[in-house]
């Protein structure tokens, strides 16, 4: 499902609230859109471990790279993270954007 | 080399209030007996070599699993001073009904241990089905164990450990057994 | 209503303060995820998409009033204004936060509410007929022995890590409103031959990757015994269950991989050795659990109730209401009330804060401060008087809860699906939404008649799909959601398994599929034939033809 040409971004869910996050490149940030982006497949790897460092650091569980689409909203390519990056499509009013603001 | 179990990958022994001095060295399937010692061998093994155990150890303990068949088992018990029980992984339940059964239905009455990855959390319903004594690794929390065995004071079971139900406290019969602490 | 005394109360703050423990040795890093997930699991705790969930038991789907406004308050100061009842008589809150959990555990214990056992590989909640104790011809109240049922497996020493979740349900008439044949042990309270109350006992029924109904392990158990076959059916379990492969563990694959005869045997065998070794309920213990499910103090009604049956002549959309939500209660001049959680393109289950304190008020003015919880997603008010439908309908219909489809077309049960779910491979509630809009004529759905839609959003069925008349699988198809189509699935006494229809639909076509089906339905049905007495006669044939254009 994962193709290693497909930019990709780093993602899990807080361990205190369980709110849904991606790595920033210095912290972590409820939207996707300001993610650091993995283009290649080094970059991806390096993601991963810090994925697996801050799950062992009891910050984050659930830790996952998935694949986004190369545009500046990093919007997911799977409807599983895409739902996770903006909310349940069946409650507008509690949806979150993509981006800060 | 036969190790003394409180070394055997710097696990240690604890009871339900803590670490306890344990006597039993581990031995593996092809290590020889030393006379007079305490060793707790497989469960293959002393099916084996149970006569030979028996003549030459000063006391002889079996590790079996979960899946143990305690029919075959049955013949060893008035001679085994040790009955470690390993979890295959923390969420493995088989070793709570395997000491319910050695217990209760097979009247097992000497050293009871389960050994594995349980956490302290899981102690306190060990005990509860009869276990008496743990093997754990060096990271198995002393506090978190006396904290967890002192979490519930009343159960809606009976347990091995003969404790008053919550029925029969509300029918007023606390002296039914003995009420374990 | 079972009230706790100092023993339950007790116990039930001691599971606080040891969870309150647990949290925080999870967040100083003393207990790993993989430690910490199995209890925080066995305390209802999920993580999901967005957040952690917190399923809350309802047991045996009895709420008191002011269980119902912890609830609203709950939804209120911990979550995001709501919840979302499912089909195992439990609400579920979608936005929690870890570190509020022990706080929120220890407002529910103050009402006797809990999420204990509500996940893991434990004895679930116990669940029970949502009319218990208020039908007619039931012969005993389930809730007695459900309630003692909950006490034995609470935190019980020995099957506390079973192989895999383990669920109960118990119905005490002939018709059976808690699917009994689909849970791993199913009760049915019967009577033998000489009038003595017992249970015909059913294991391995289960939903999943592989349905299966489940199979009568015994005619008749006499109900003093129930405690001690129960541990002789869970022991054979925990110690020959499969634990390598989780798509295996249930119970059903053990019942299926030793044969019916053989799990038997095994099954009578340690009870025939541990039966008498006290596990048993005492019998005062029974007697004192009864007392709290005795009738309530009913007025005496002399009926027809002339102002209820005067509304419903001068009233035709309360008359259509009274036909489909309104049962008949056992004690004259009272009805029980089904309030629908499935407005037309709402959500199935879910309920605001605000709706949830106003079903609480309607309790108390009109319902003897009682509620029900079923697992078709709905509410119920078990003891109305018949005088005052008229008003509770009115009141109902303020907060969108007034609409007569219970058992219609748009009555759809729906899991949160991808919308909510980690586990889900596509959404549950946006194709209920759709069909309930697409059904919205309530006339055509009173046409139309009897008919369960249940949907799942992945193979875990949740949503109950094989159970349903016509039922609704979610899955993934190469990264795209797709939607496959049962036929013939029922939950009550005339349980059986929906077969597959056909290759499956995009998400635009499933709902003009689901129409084309009841279309076939309506063209080919005999007078007054449901659905799925129907599908029974006729088979898939015209319906496959109706779909696919040609008969395969």
């Amino acid at each position: 499902m994962s193709k290693a040409d497909t930019p990709k971004v780093l993602t899990g869910n807080l361990l205190r609230n369980g709110a849904t996050v991606y790595y920033t490149g210095s912290g972590w940030s409820a939207h996707v859109a300001e993610a650091q982006v993995a283009a290649t497949a080094a970059e991806a790897e390096e993601l991963r471990k810090i994925g697996a460092a801050a799950y062992a650091a009891n910050l984050v569980i659930d830790v996952n790279v998935v694949d986004v689409q190369p545009t500046a909203e990093h919007r997911p390519t799977h409807i599983r993270e895409v739902i996770r990056a903006t909310g349940p499509t069946v409650r507008p009013d509690l949806n979150k954007s993509m981006s800060p603001g | 080399m036969a190790s003394p179990v409180n070394q055997v990958g710097s696990n240690r022994v604890l009871d339900r209030n803590g670490p306890i001095t344990d006597g039993w060295e581990r031995l593996a399937d092809d290590e020889t007996v030393k006379p007079g010692a305490a060793v707790l061998v497989s469960f293959q093994r002393l099916k084996n070599e149970h006569n030979a155990l028996f003549a030459e150890a000063a006391a002889v303990g079996v590790e079996v699993g979960g899946d143990v068949n305690l029919d075959e088992l049955e013949p060893f018990l008035p001679r085994l001073g040790l009955i470690v029980v390993r979890f295959a992984f923390m969420r493995d339940g088989r070793p709570f009904s395997v000491g319910r059964l050695l217990r209760e239905r097979f009247h097992y009455t000497r050293d009871l241990r389960a050994v594995g990855d349980f956490i302290p959390d899981q102690i306190l319903f060990l005990l509860r089905c009869g276990f008496n004594s743990f093997e754990a690794g060096p990271d198995f929390s002393v506090d978190a164990l006396k904290h967890g065995v002192a979490a519930y004071t009343v159960w809606y079971q009976r347990g091995v450990e003969r404790n008053v139900t919550i029925a029969e406290r509300r029918l007023g019969k606390e002296n039914l057994g003995q009420e374990s602490a | 209503m079972y009230i706790y005394d100092d023993f339950d109360h007790t116990i039930a703050k001691q599971r606080v303060a040891e969870f309150r423990d647990q949290v925080n040795r999870r967040i100083k890093g003393e207990l790993t995820e993989e430690q910490f997930r199995p209890l925080r699991l066995m305390n209802g705790l999920y993580l999901q998409l967005h957040a952690y969930m917190l399923r809350i038991a309802v047991p045996y789907g009895t709420l008191s009033a002011a269980q119902m406004r912890k609830l609203a308050h709950i939804a209120r100061v911990y979550d995001r204004g709501y919840g979302h009842f499912t089909t195992r008589q439990n609400i579920q809150y979608n936005w929690i936060k870890l570190e509020q959990v022990p706080d929120l555990m220890a407002e529910l214990a103050t009402v006797q509410l809990h999420g204990n056992q509500t996940s893991g590989n434990c004895v679930r909640n116990v669940t029970a007929d949502h009319f218990s104790g208020v039908i007619d011809g039931e012969i005993e109240d389930p809730r007695i022995v459900s309630e003692a049922i909950r006490q034995w497996s609470t935190f019980h020493p020995e099957f506390s890590w079973l192989p895999r979740k383990f669920k109960i349900a118990v119905t005490g008439a002939e018709k059976d409103r808690a699917a009994v044949q689909w849970h791993d042990i199913g009760l049915h309270i019967v009577r033998d031959d000489a009038g003595e109350v017992g249970y015909a006992v059913y294991v391995g029924g289960g939903m999943g990757r592989i349905p299966v109904l489940a199979t009568k392990v015994r005619g008749f158990l006499p109900k003093r015994e129930l405690l001690s076959y129960l541990e002789a059916i869970l022991r054979v379990y925990n110690r020959y269950g499969r634990r390598d492969n989780i798509h295996k563990a249930r119970i059903k694959i053990l019942v299926r991989d030793l044969g019916p005869e053989e799990f038997i045997r095994q099954v009578e065998e340690e009870w025939e050795a541990s039966r008498h070794s006290g596990v048993n309920l005492p019998p005062e213990e029974e007697i004192r659990i009864a007392r709290y499910f005795e009738p309530p103090a009913y007025e005496k009604i002399a009926v027809p109730v002339a102002a209820f049956e005067d509304a419903k002549k001068a009233n035709r959309a309360f008359a259509q209401w009274i036909s489909t939500n309104v049962h008949p209660h056992k004690t004259p001049g009272y009805a029980i009330v089904t309030i629908s959680l499935k407005p037309i393109g709402g959500i199935p289950g879910d309920a605001s804060a605000e709706q949830m304190e106003a079903v609480a008020s309607l309790a108390e003015r009109f319902s003897l401060a009682e509620i029900r919880v079923s697992h078709i997603q709905n509410l119920v008010l078990p003891h109305v008087r018949q005088a005052d439908l008229f008003a509770v309908w009115q009141e109902l219909g303020k907060i969108g809860f007034a609409n007569a489809n219970a058992g219609l077309v748009t009555d759809i049960i729906a899991c949160p699906g991808l919308d909510y779910c980690s586990l889900a491979n596509a959404r549950s509630i946006p194709v209920a939404q759709r069909i309930s809009e697409r059904f919205a004529d309530l006339d055509r759905q009173h046409k139309i008649g009897a008919l369960q839609i249940k949907i799942s959003g992945c193979i875990n069925a949740c949503g109950h799909h094989h159970a349903g008349h016509i039922g609704i699988l979610g899955v993934d198809k190469a990264g795209q959601e797709f939607y496959q189509l049962t036929l013939g699935g029922a939950g009550d006494e005339t349980a059986s398994t929906g077969q597959l229809i056909g290759p499956g639909f995009s998400s635009d076509g499933i709902v003009d599929a689901v129409e084309k089906v009841i279309d076939a339905y309506l063209d080919l049905r005999q007078p007054n034939e449901t659905f799925i007495s129907a599908y029974r006669r006729v088979g898939p044939a015209p319906f496959k033809e109706k779909l696919y254009g040609v008969s395969r």
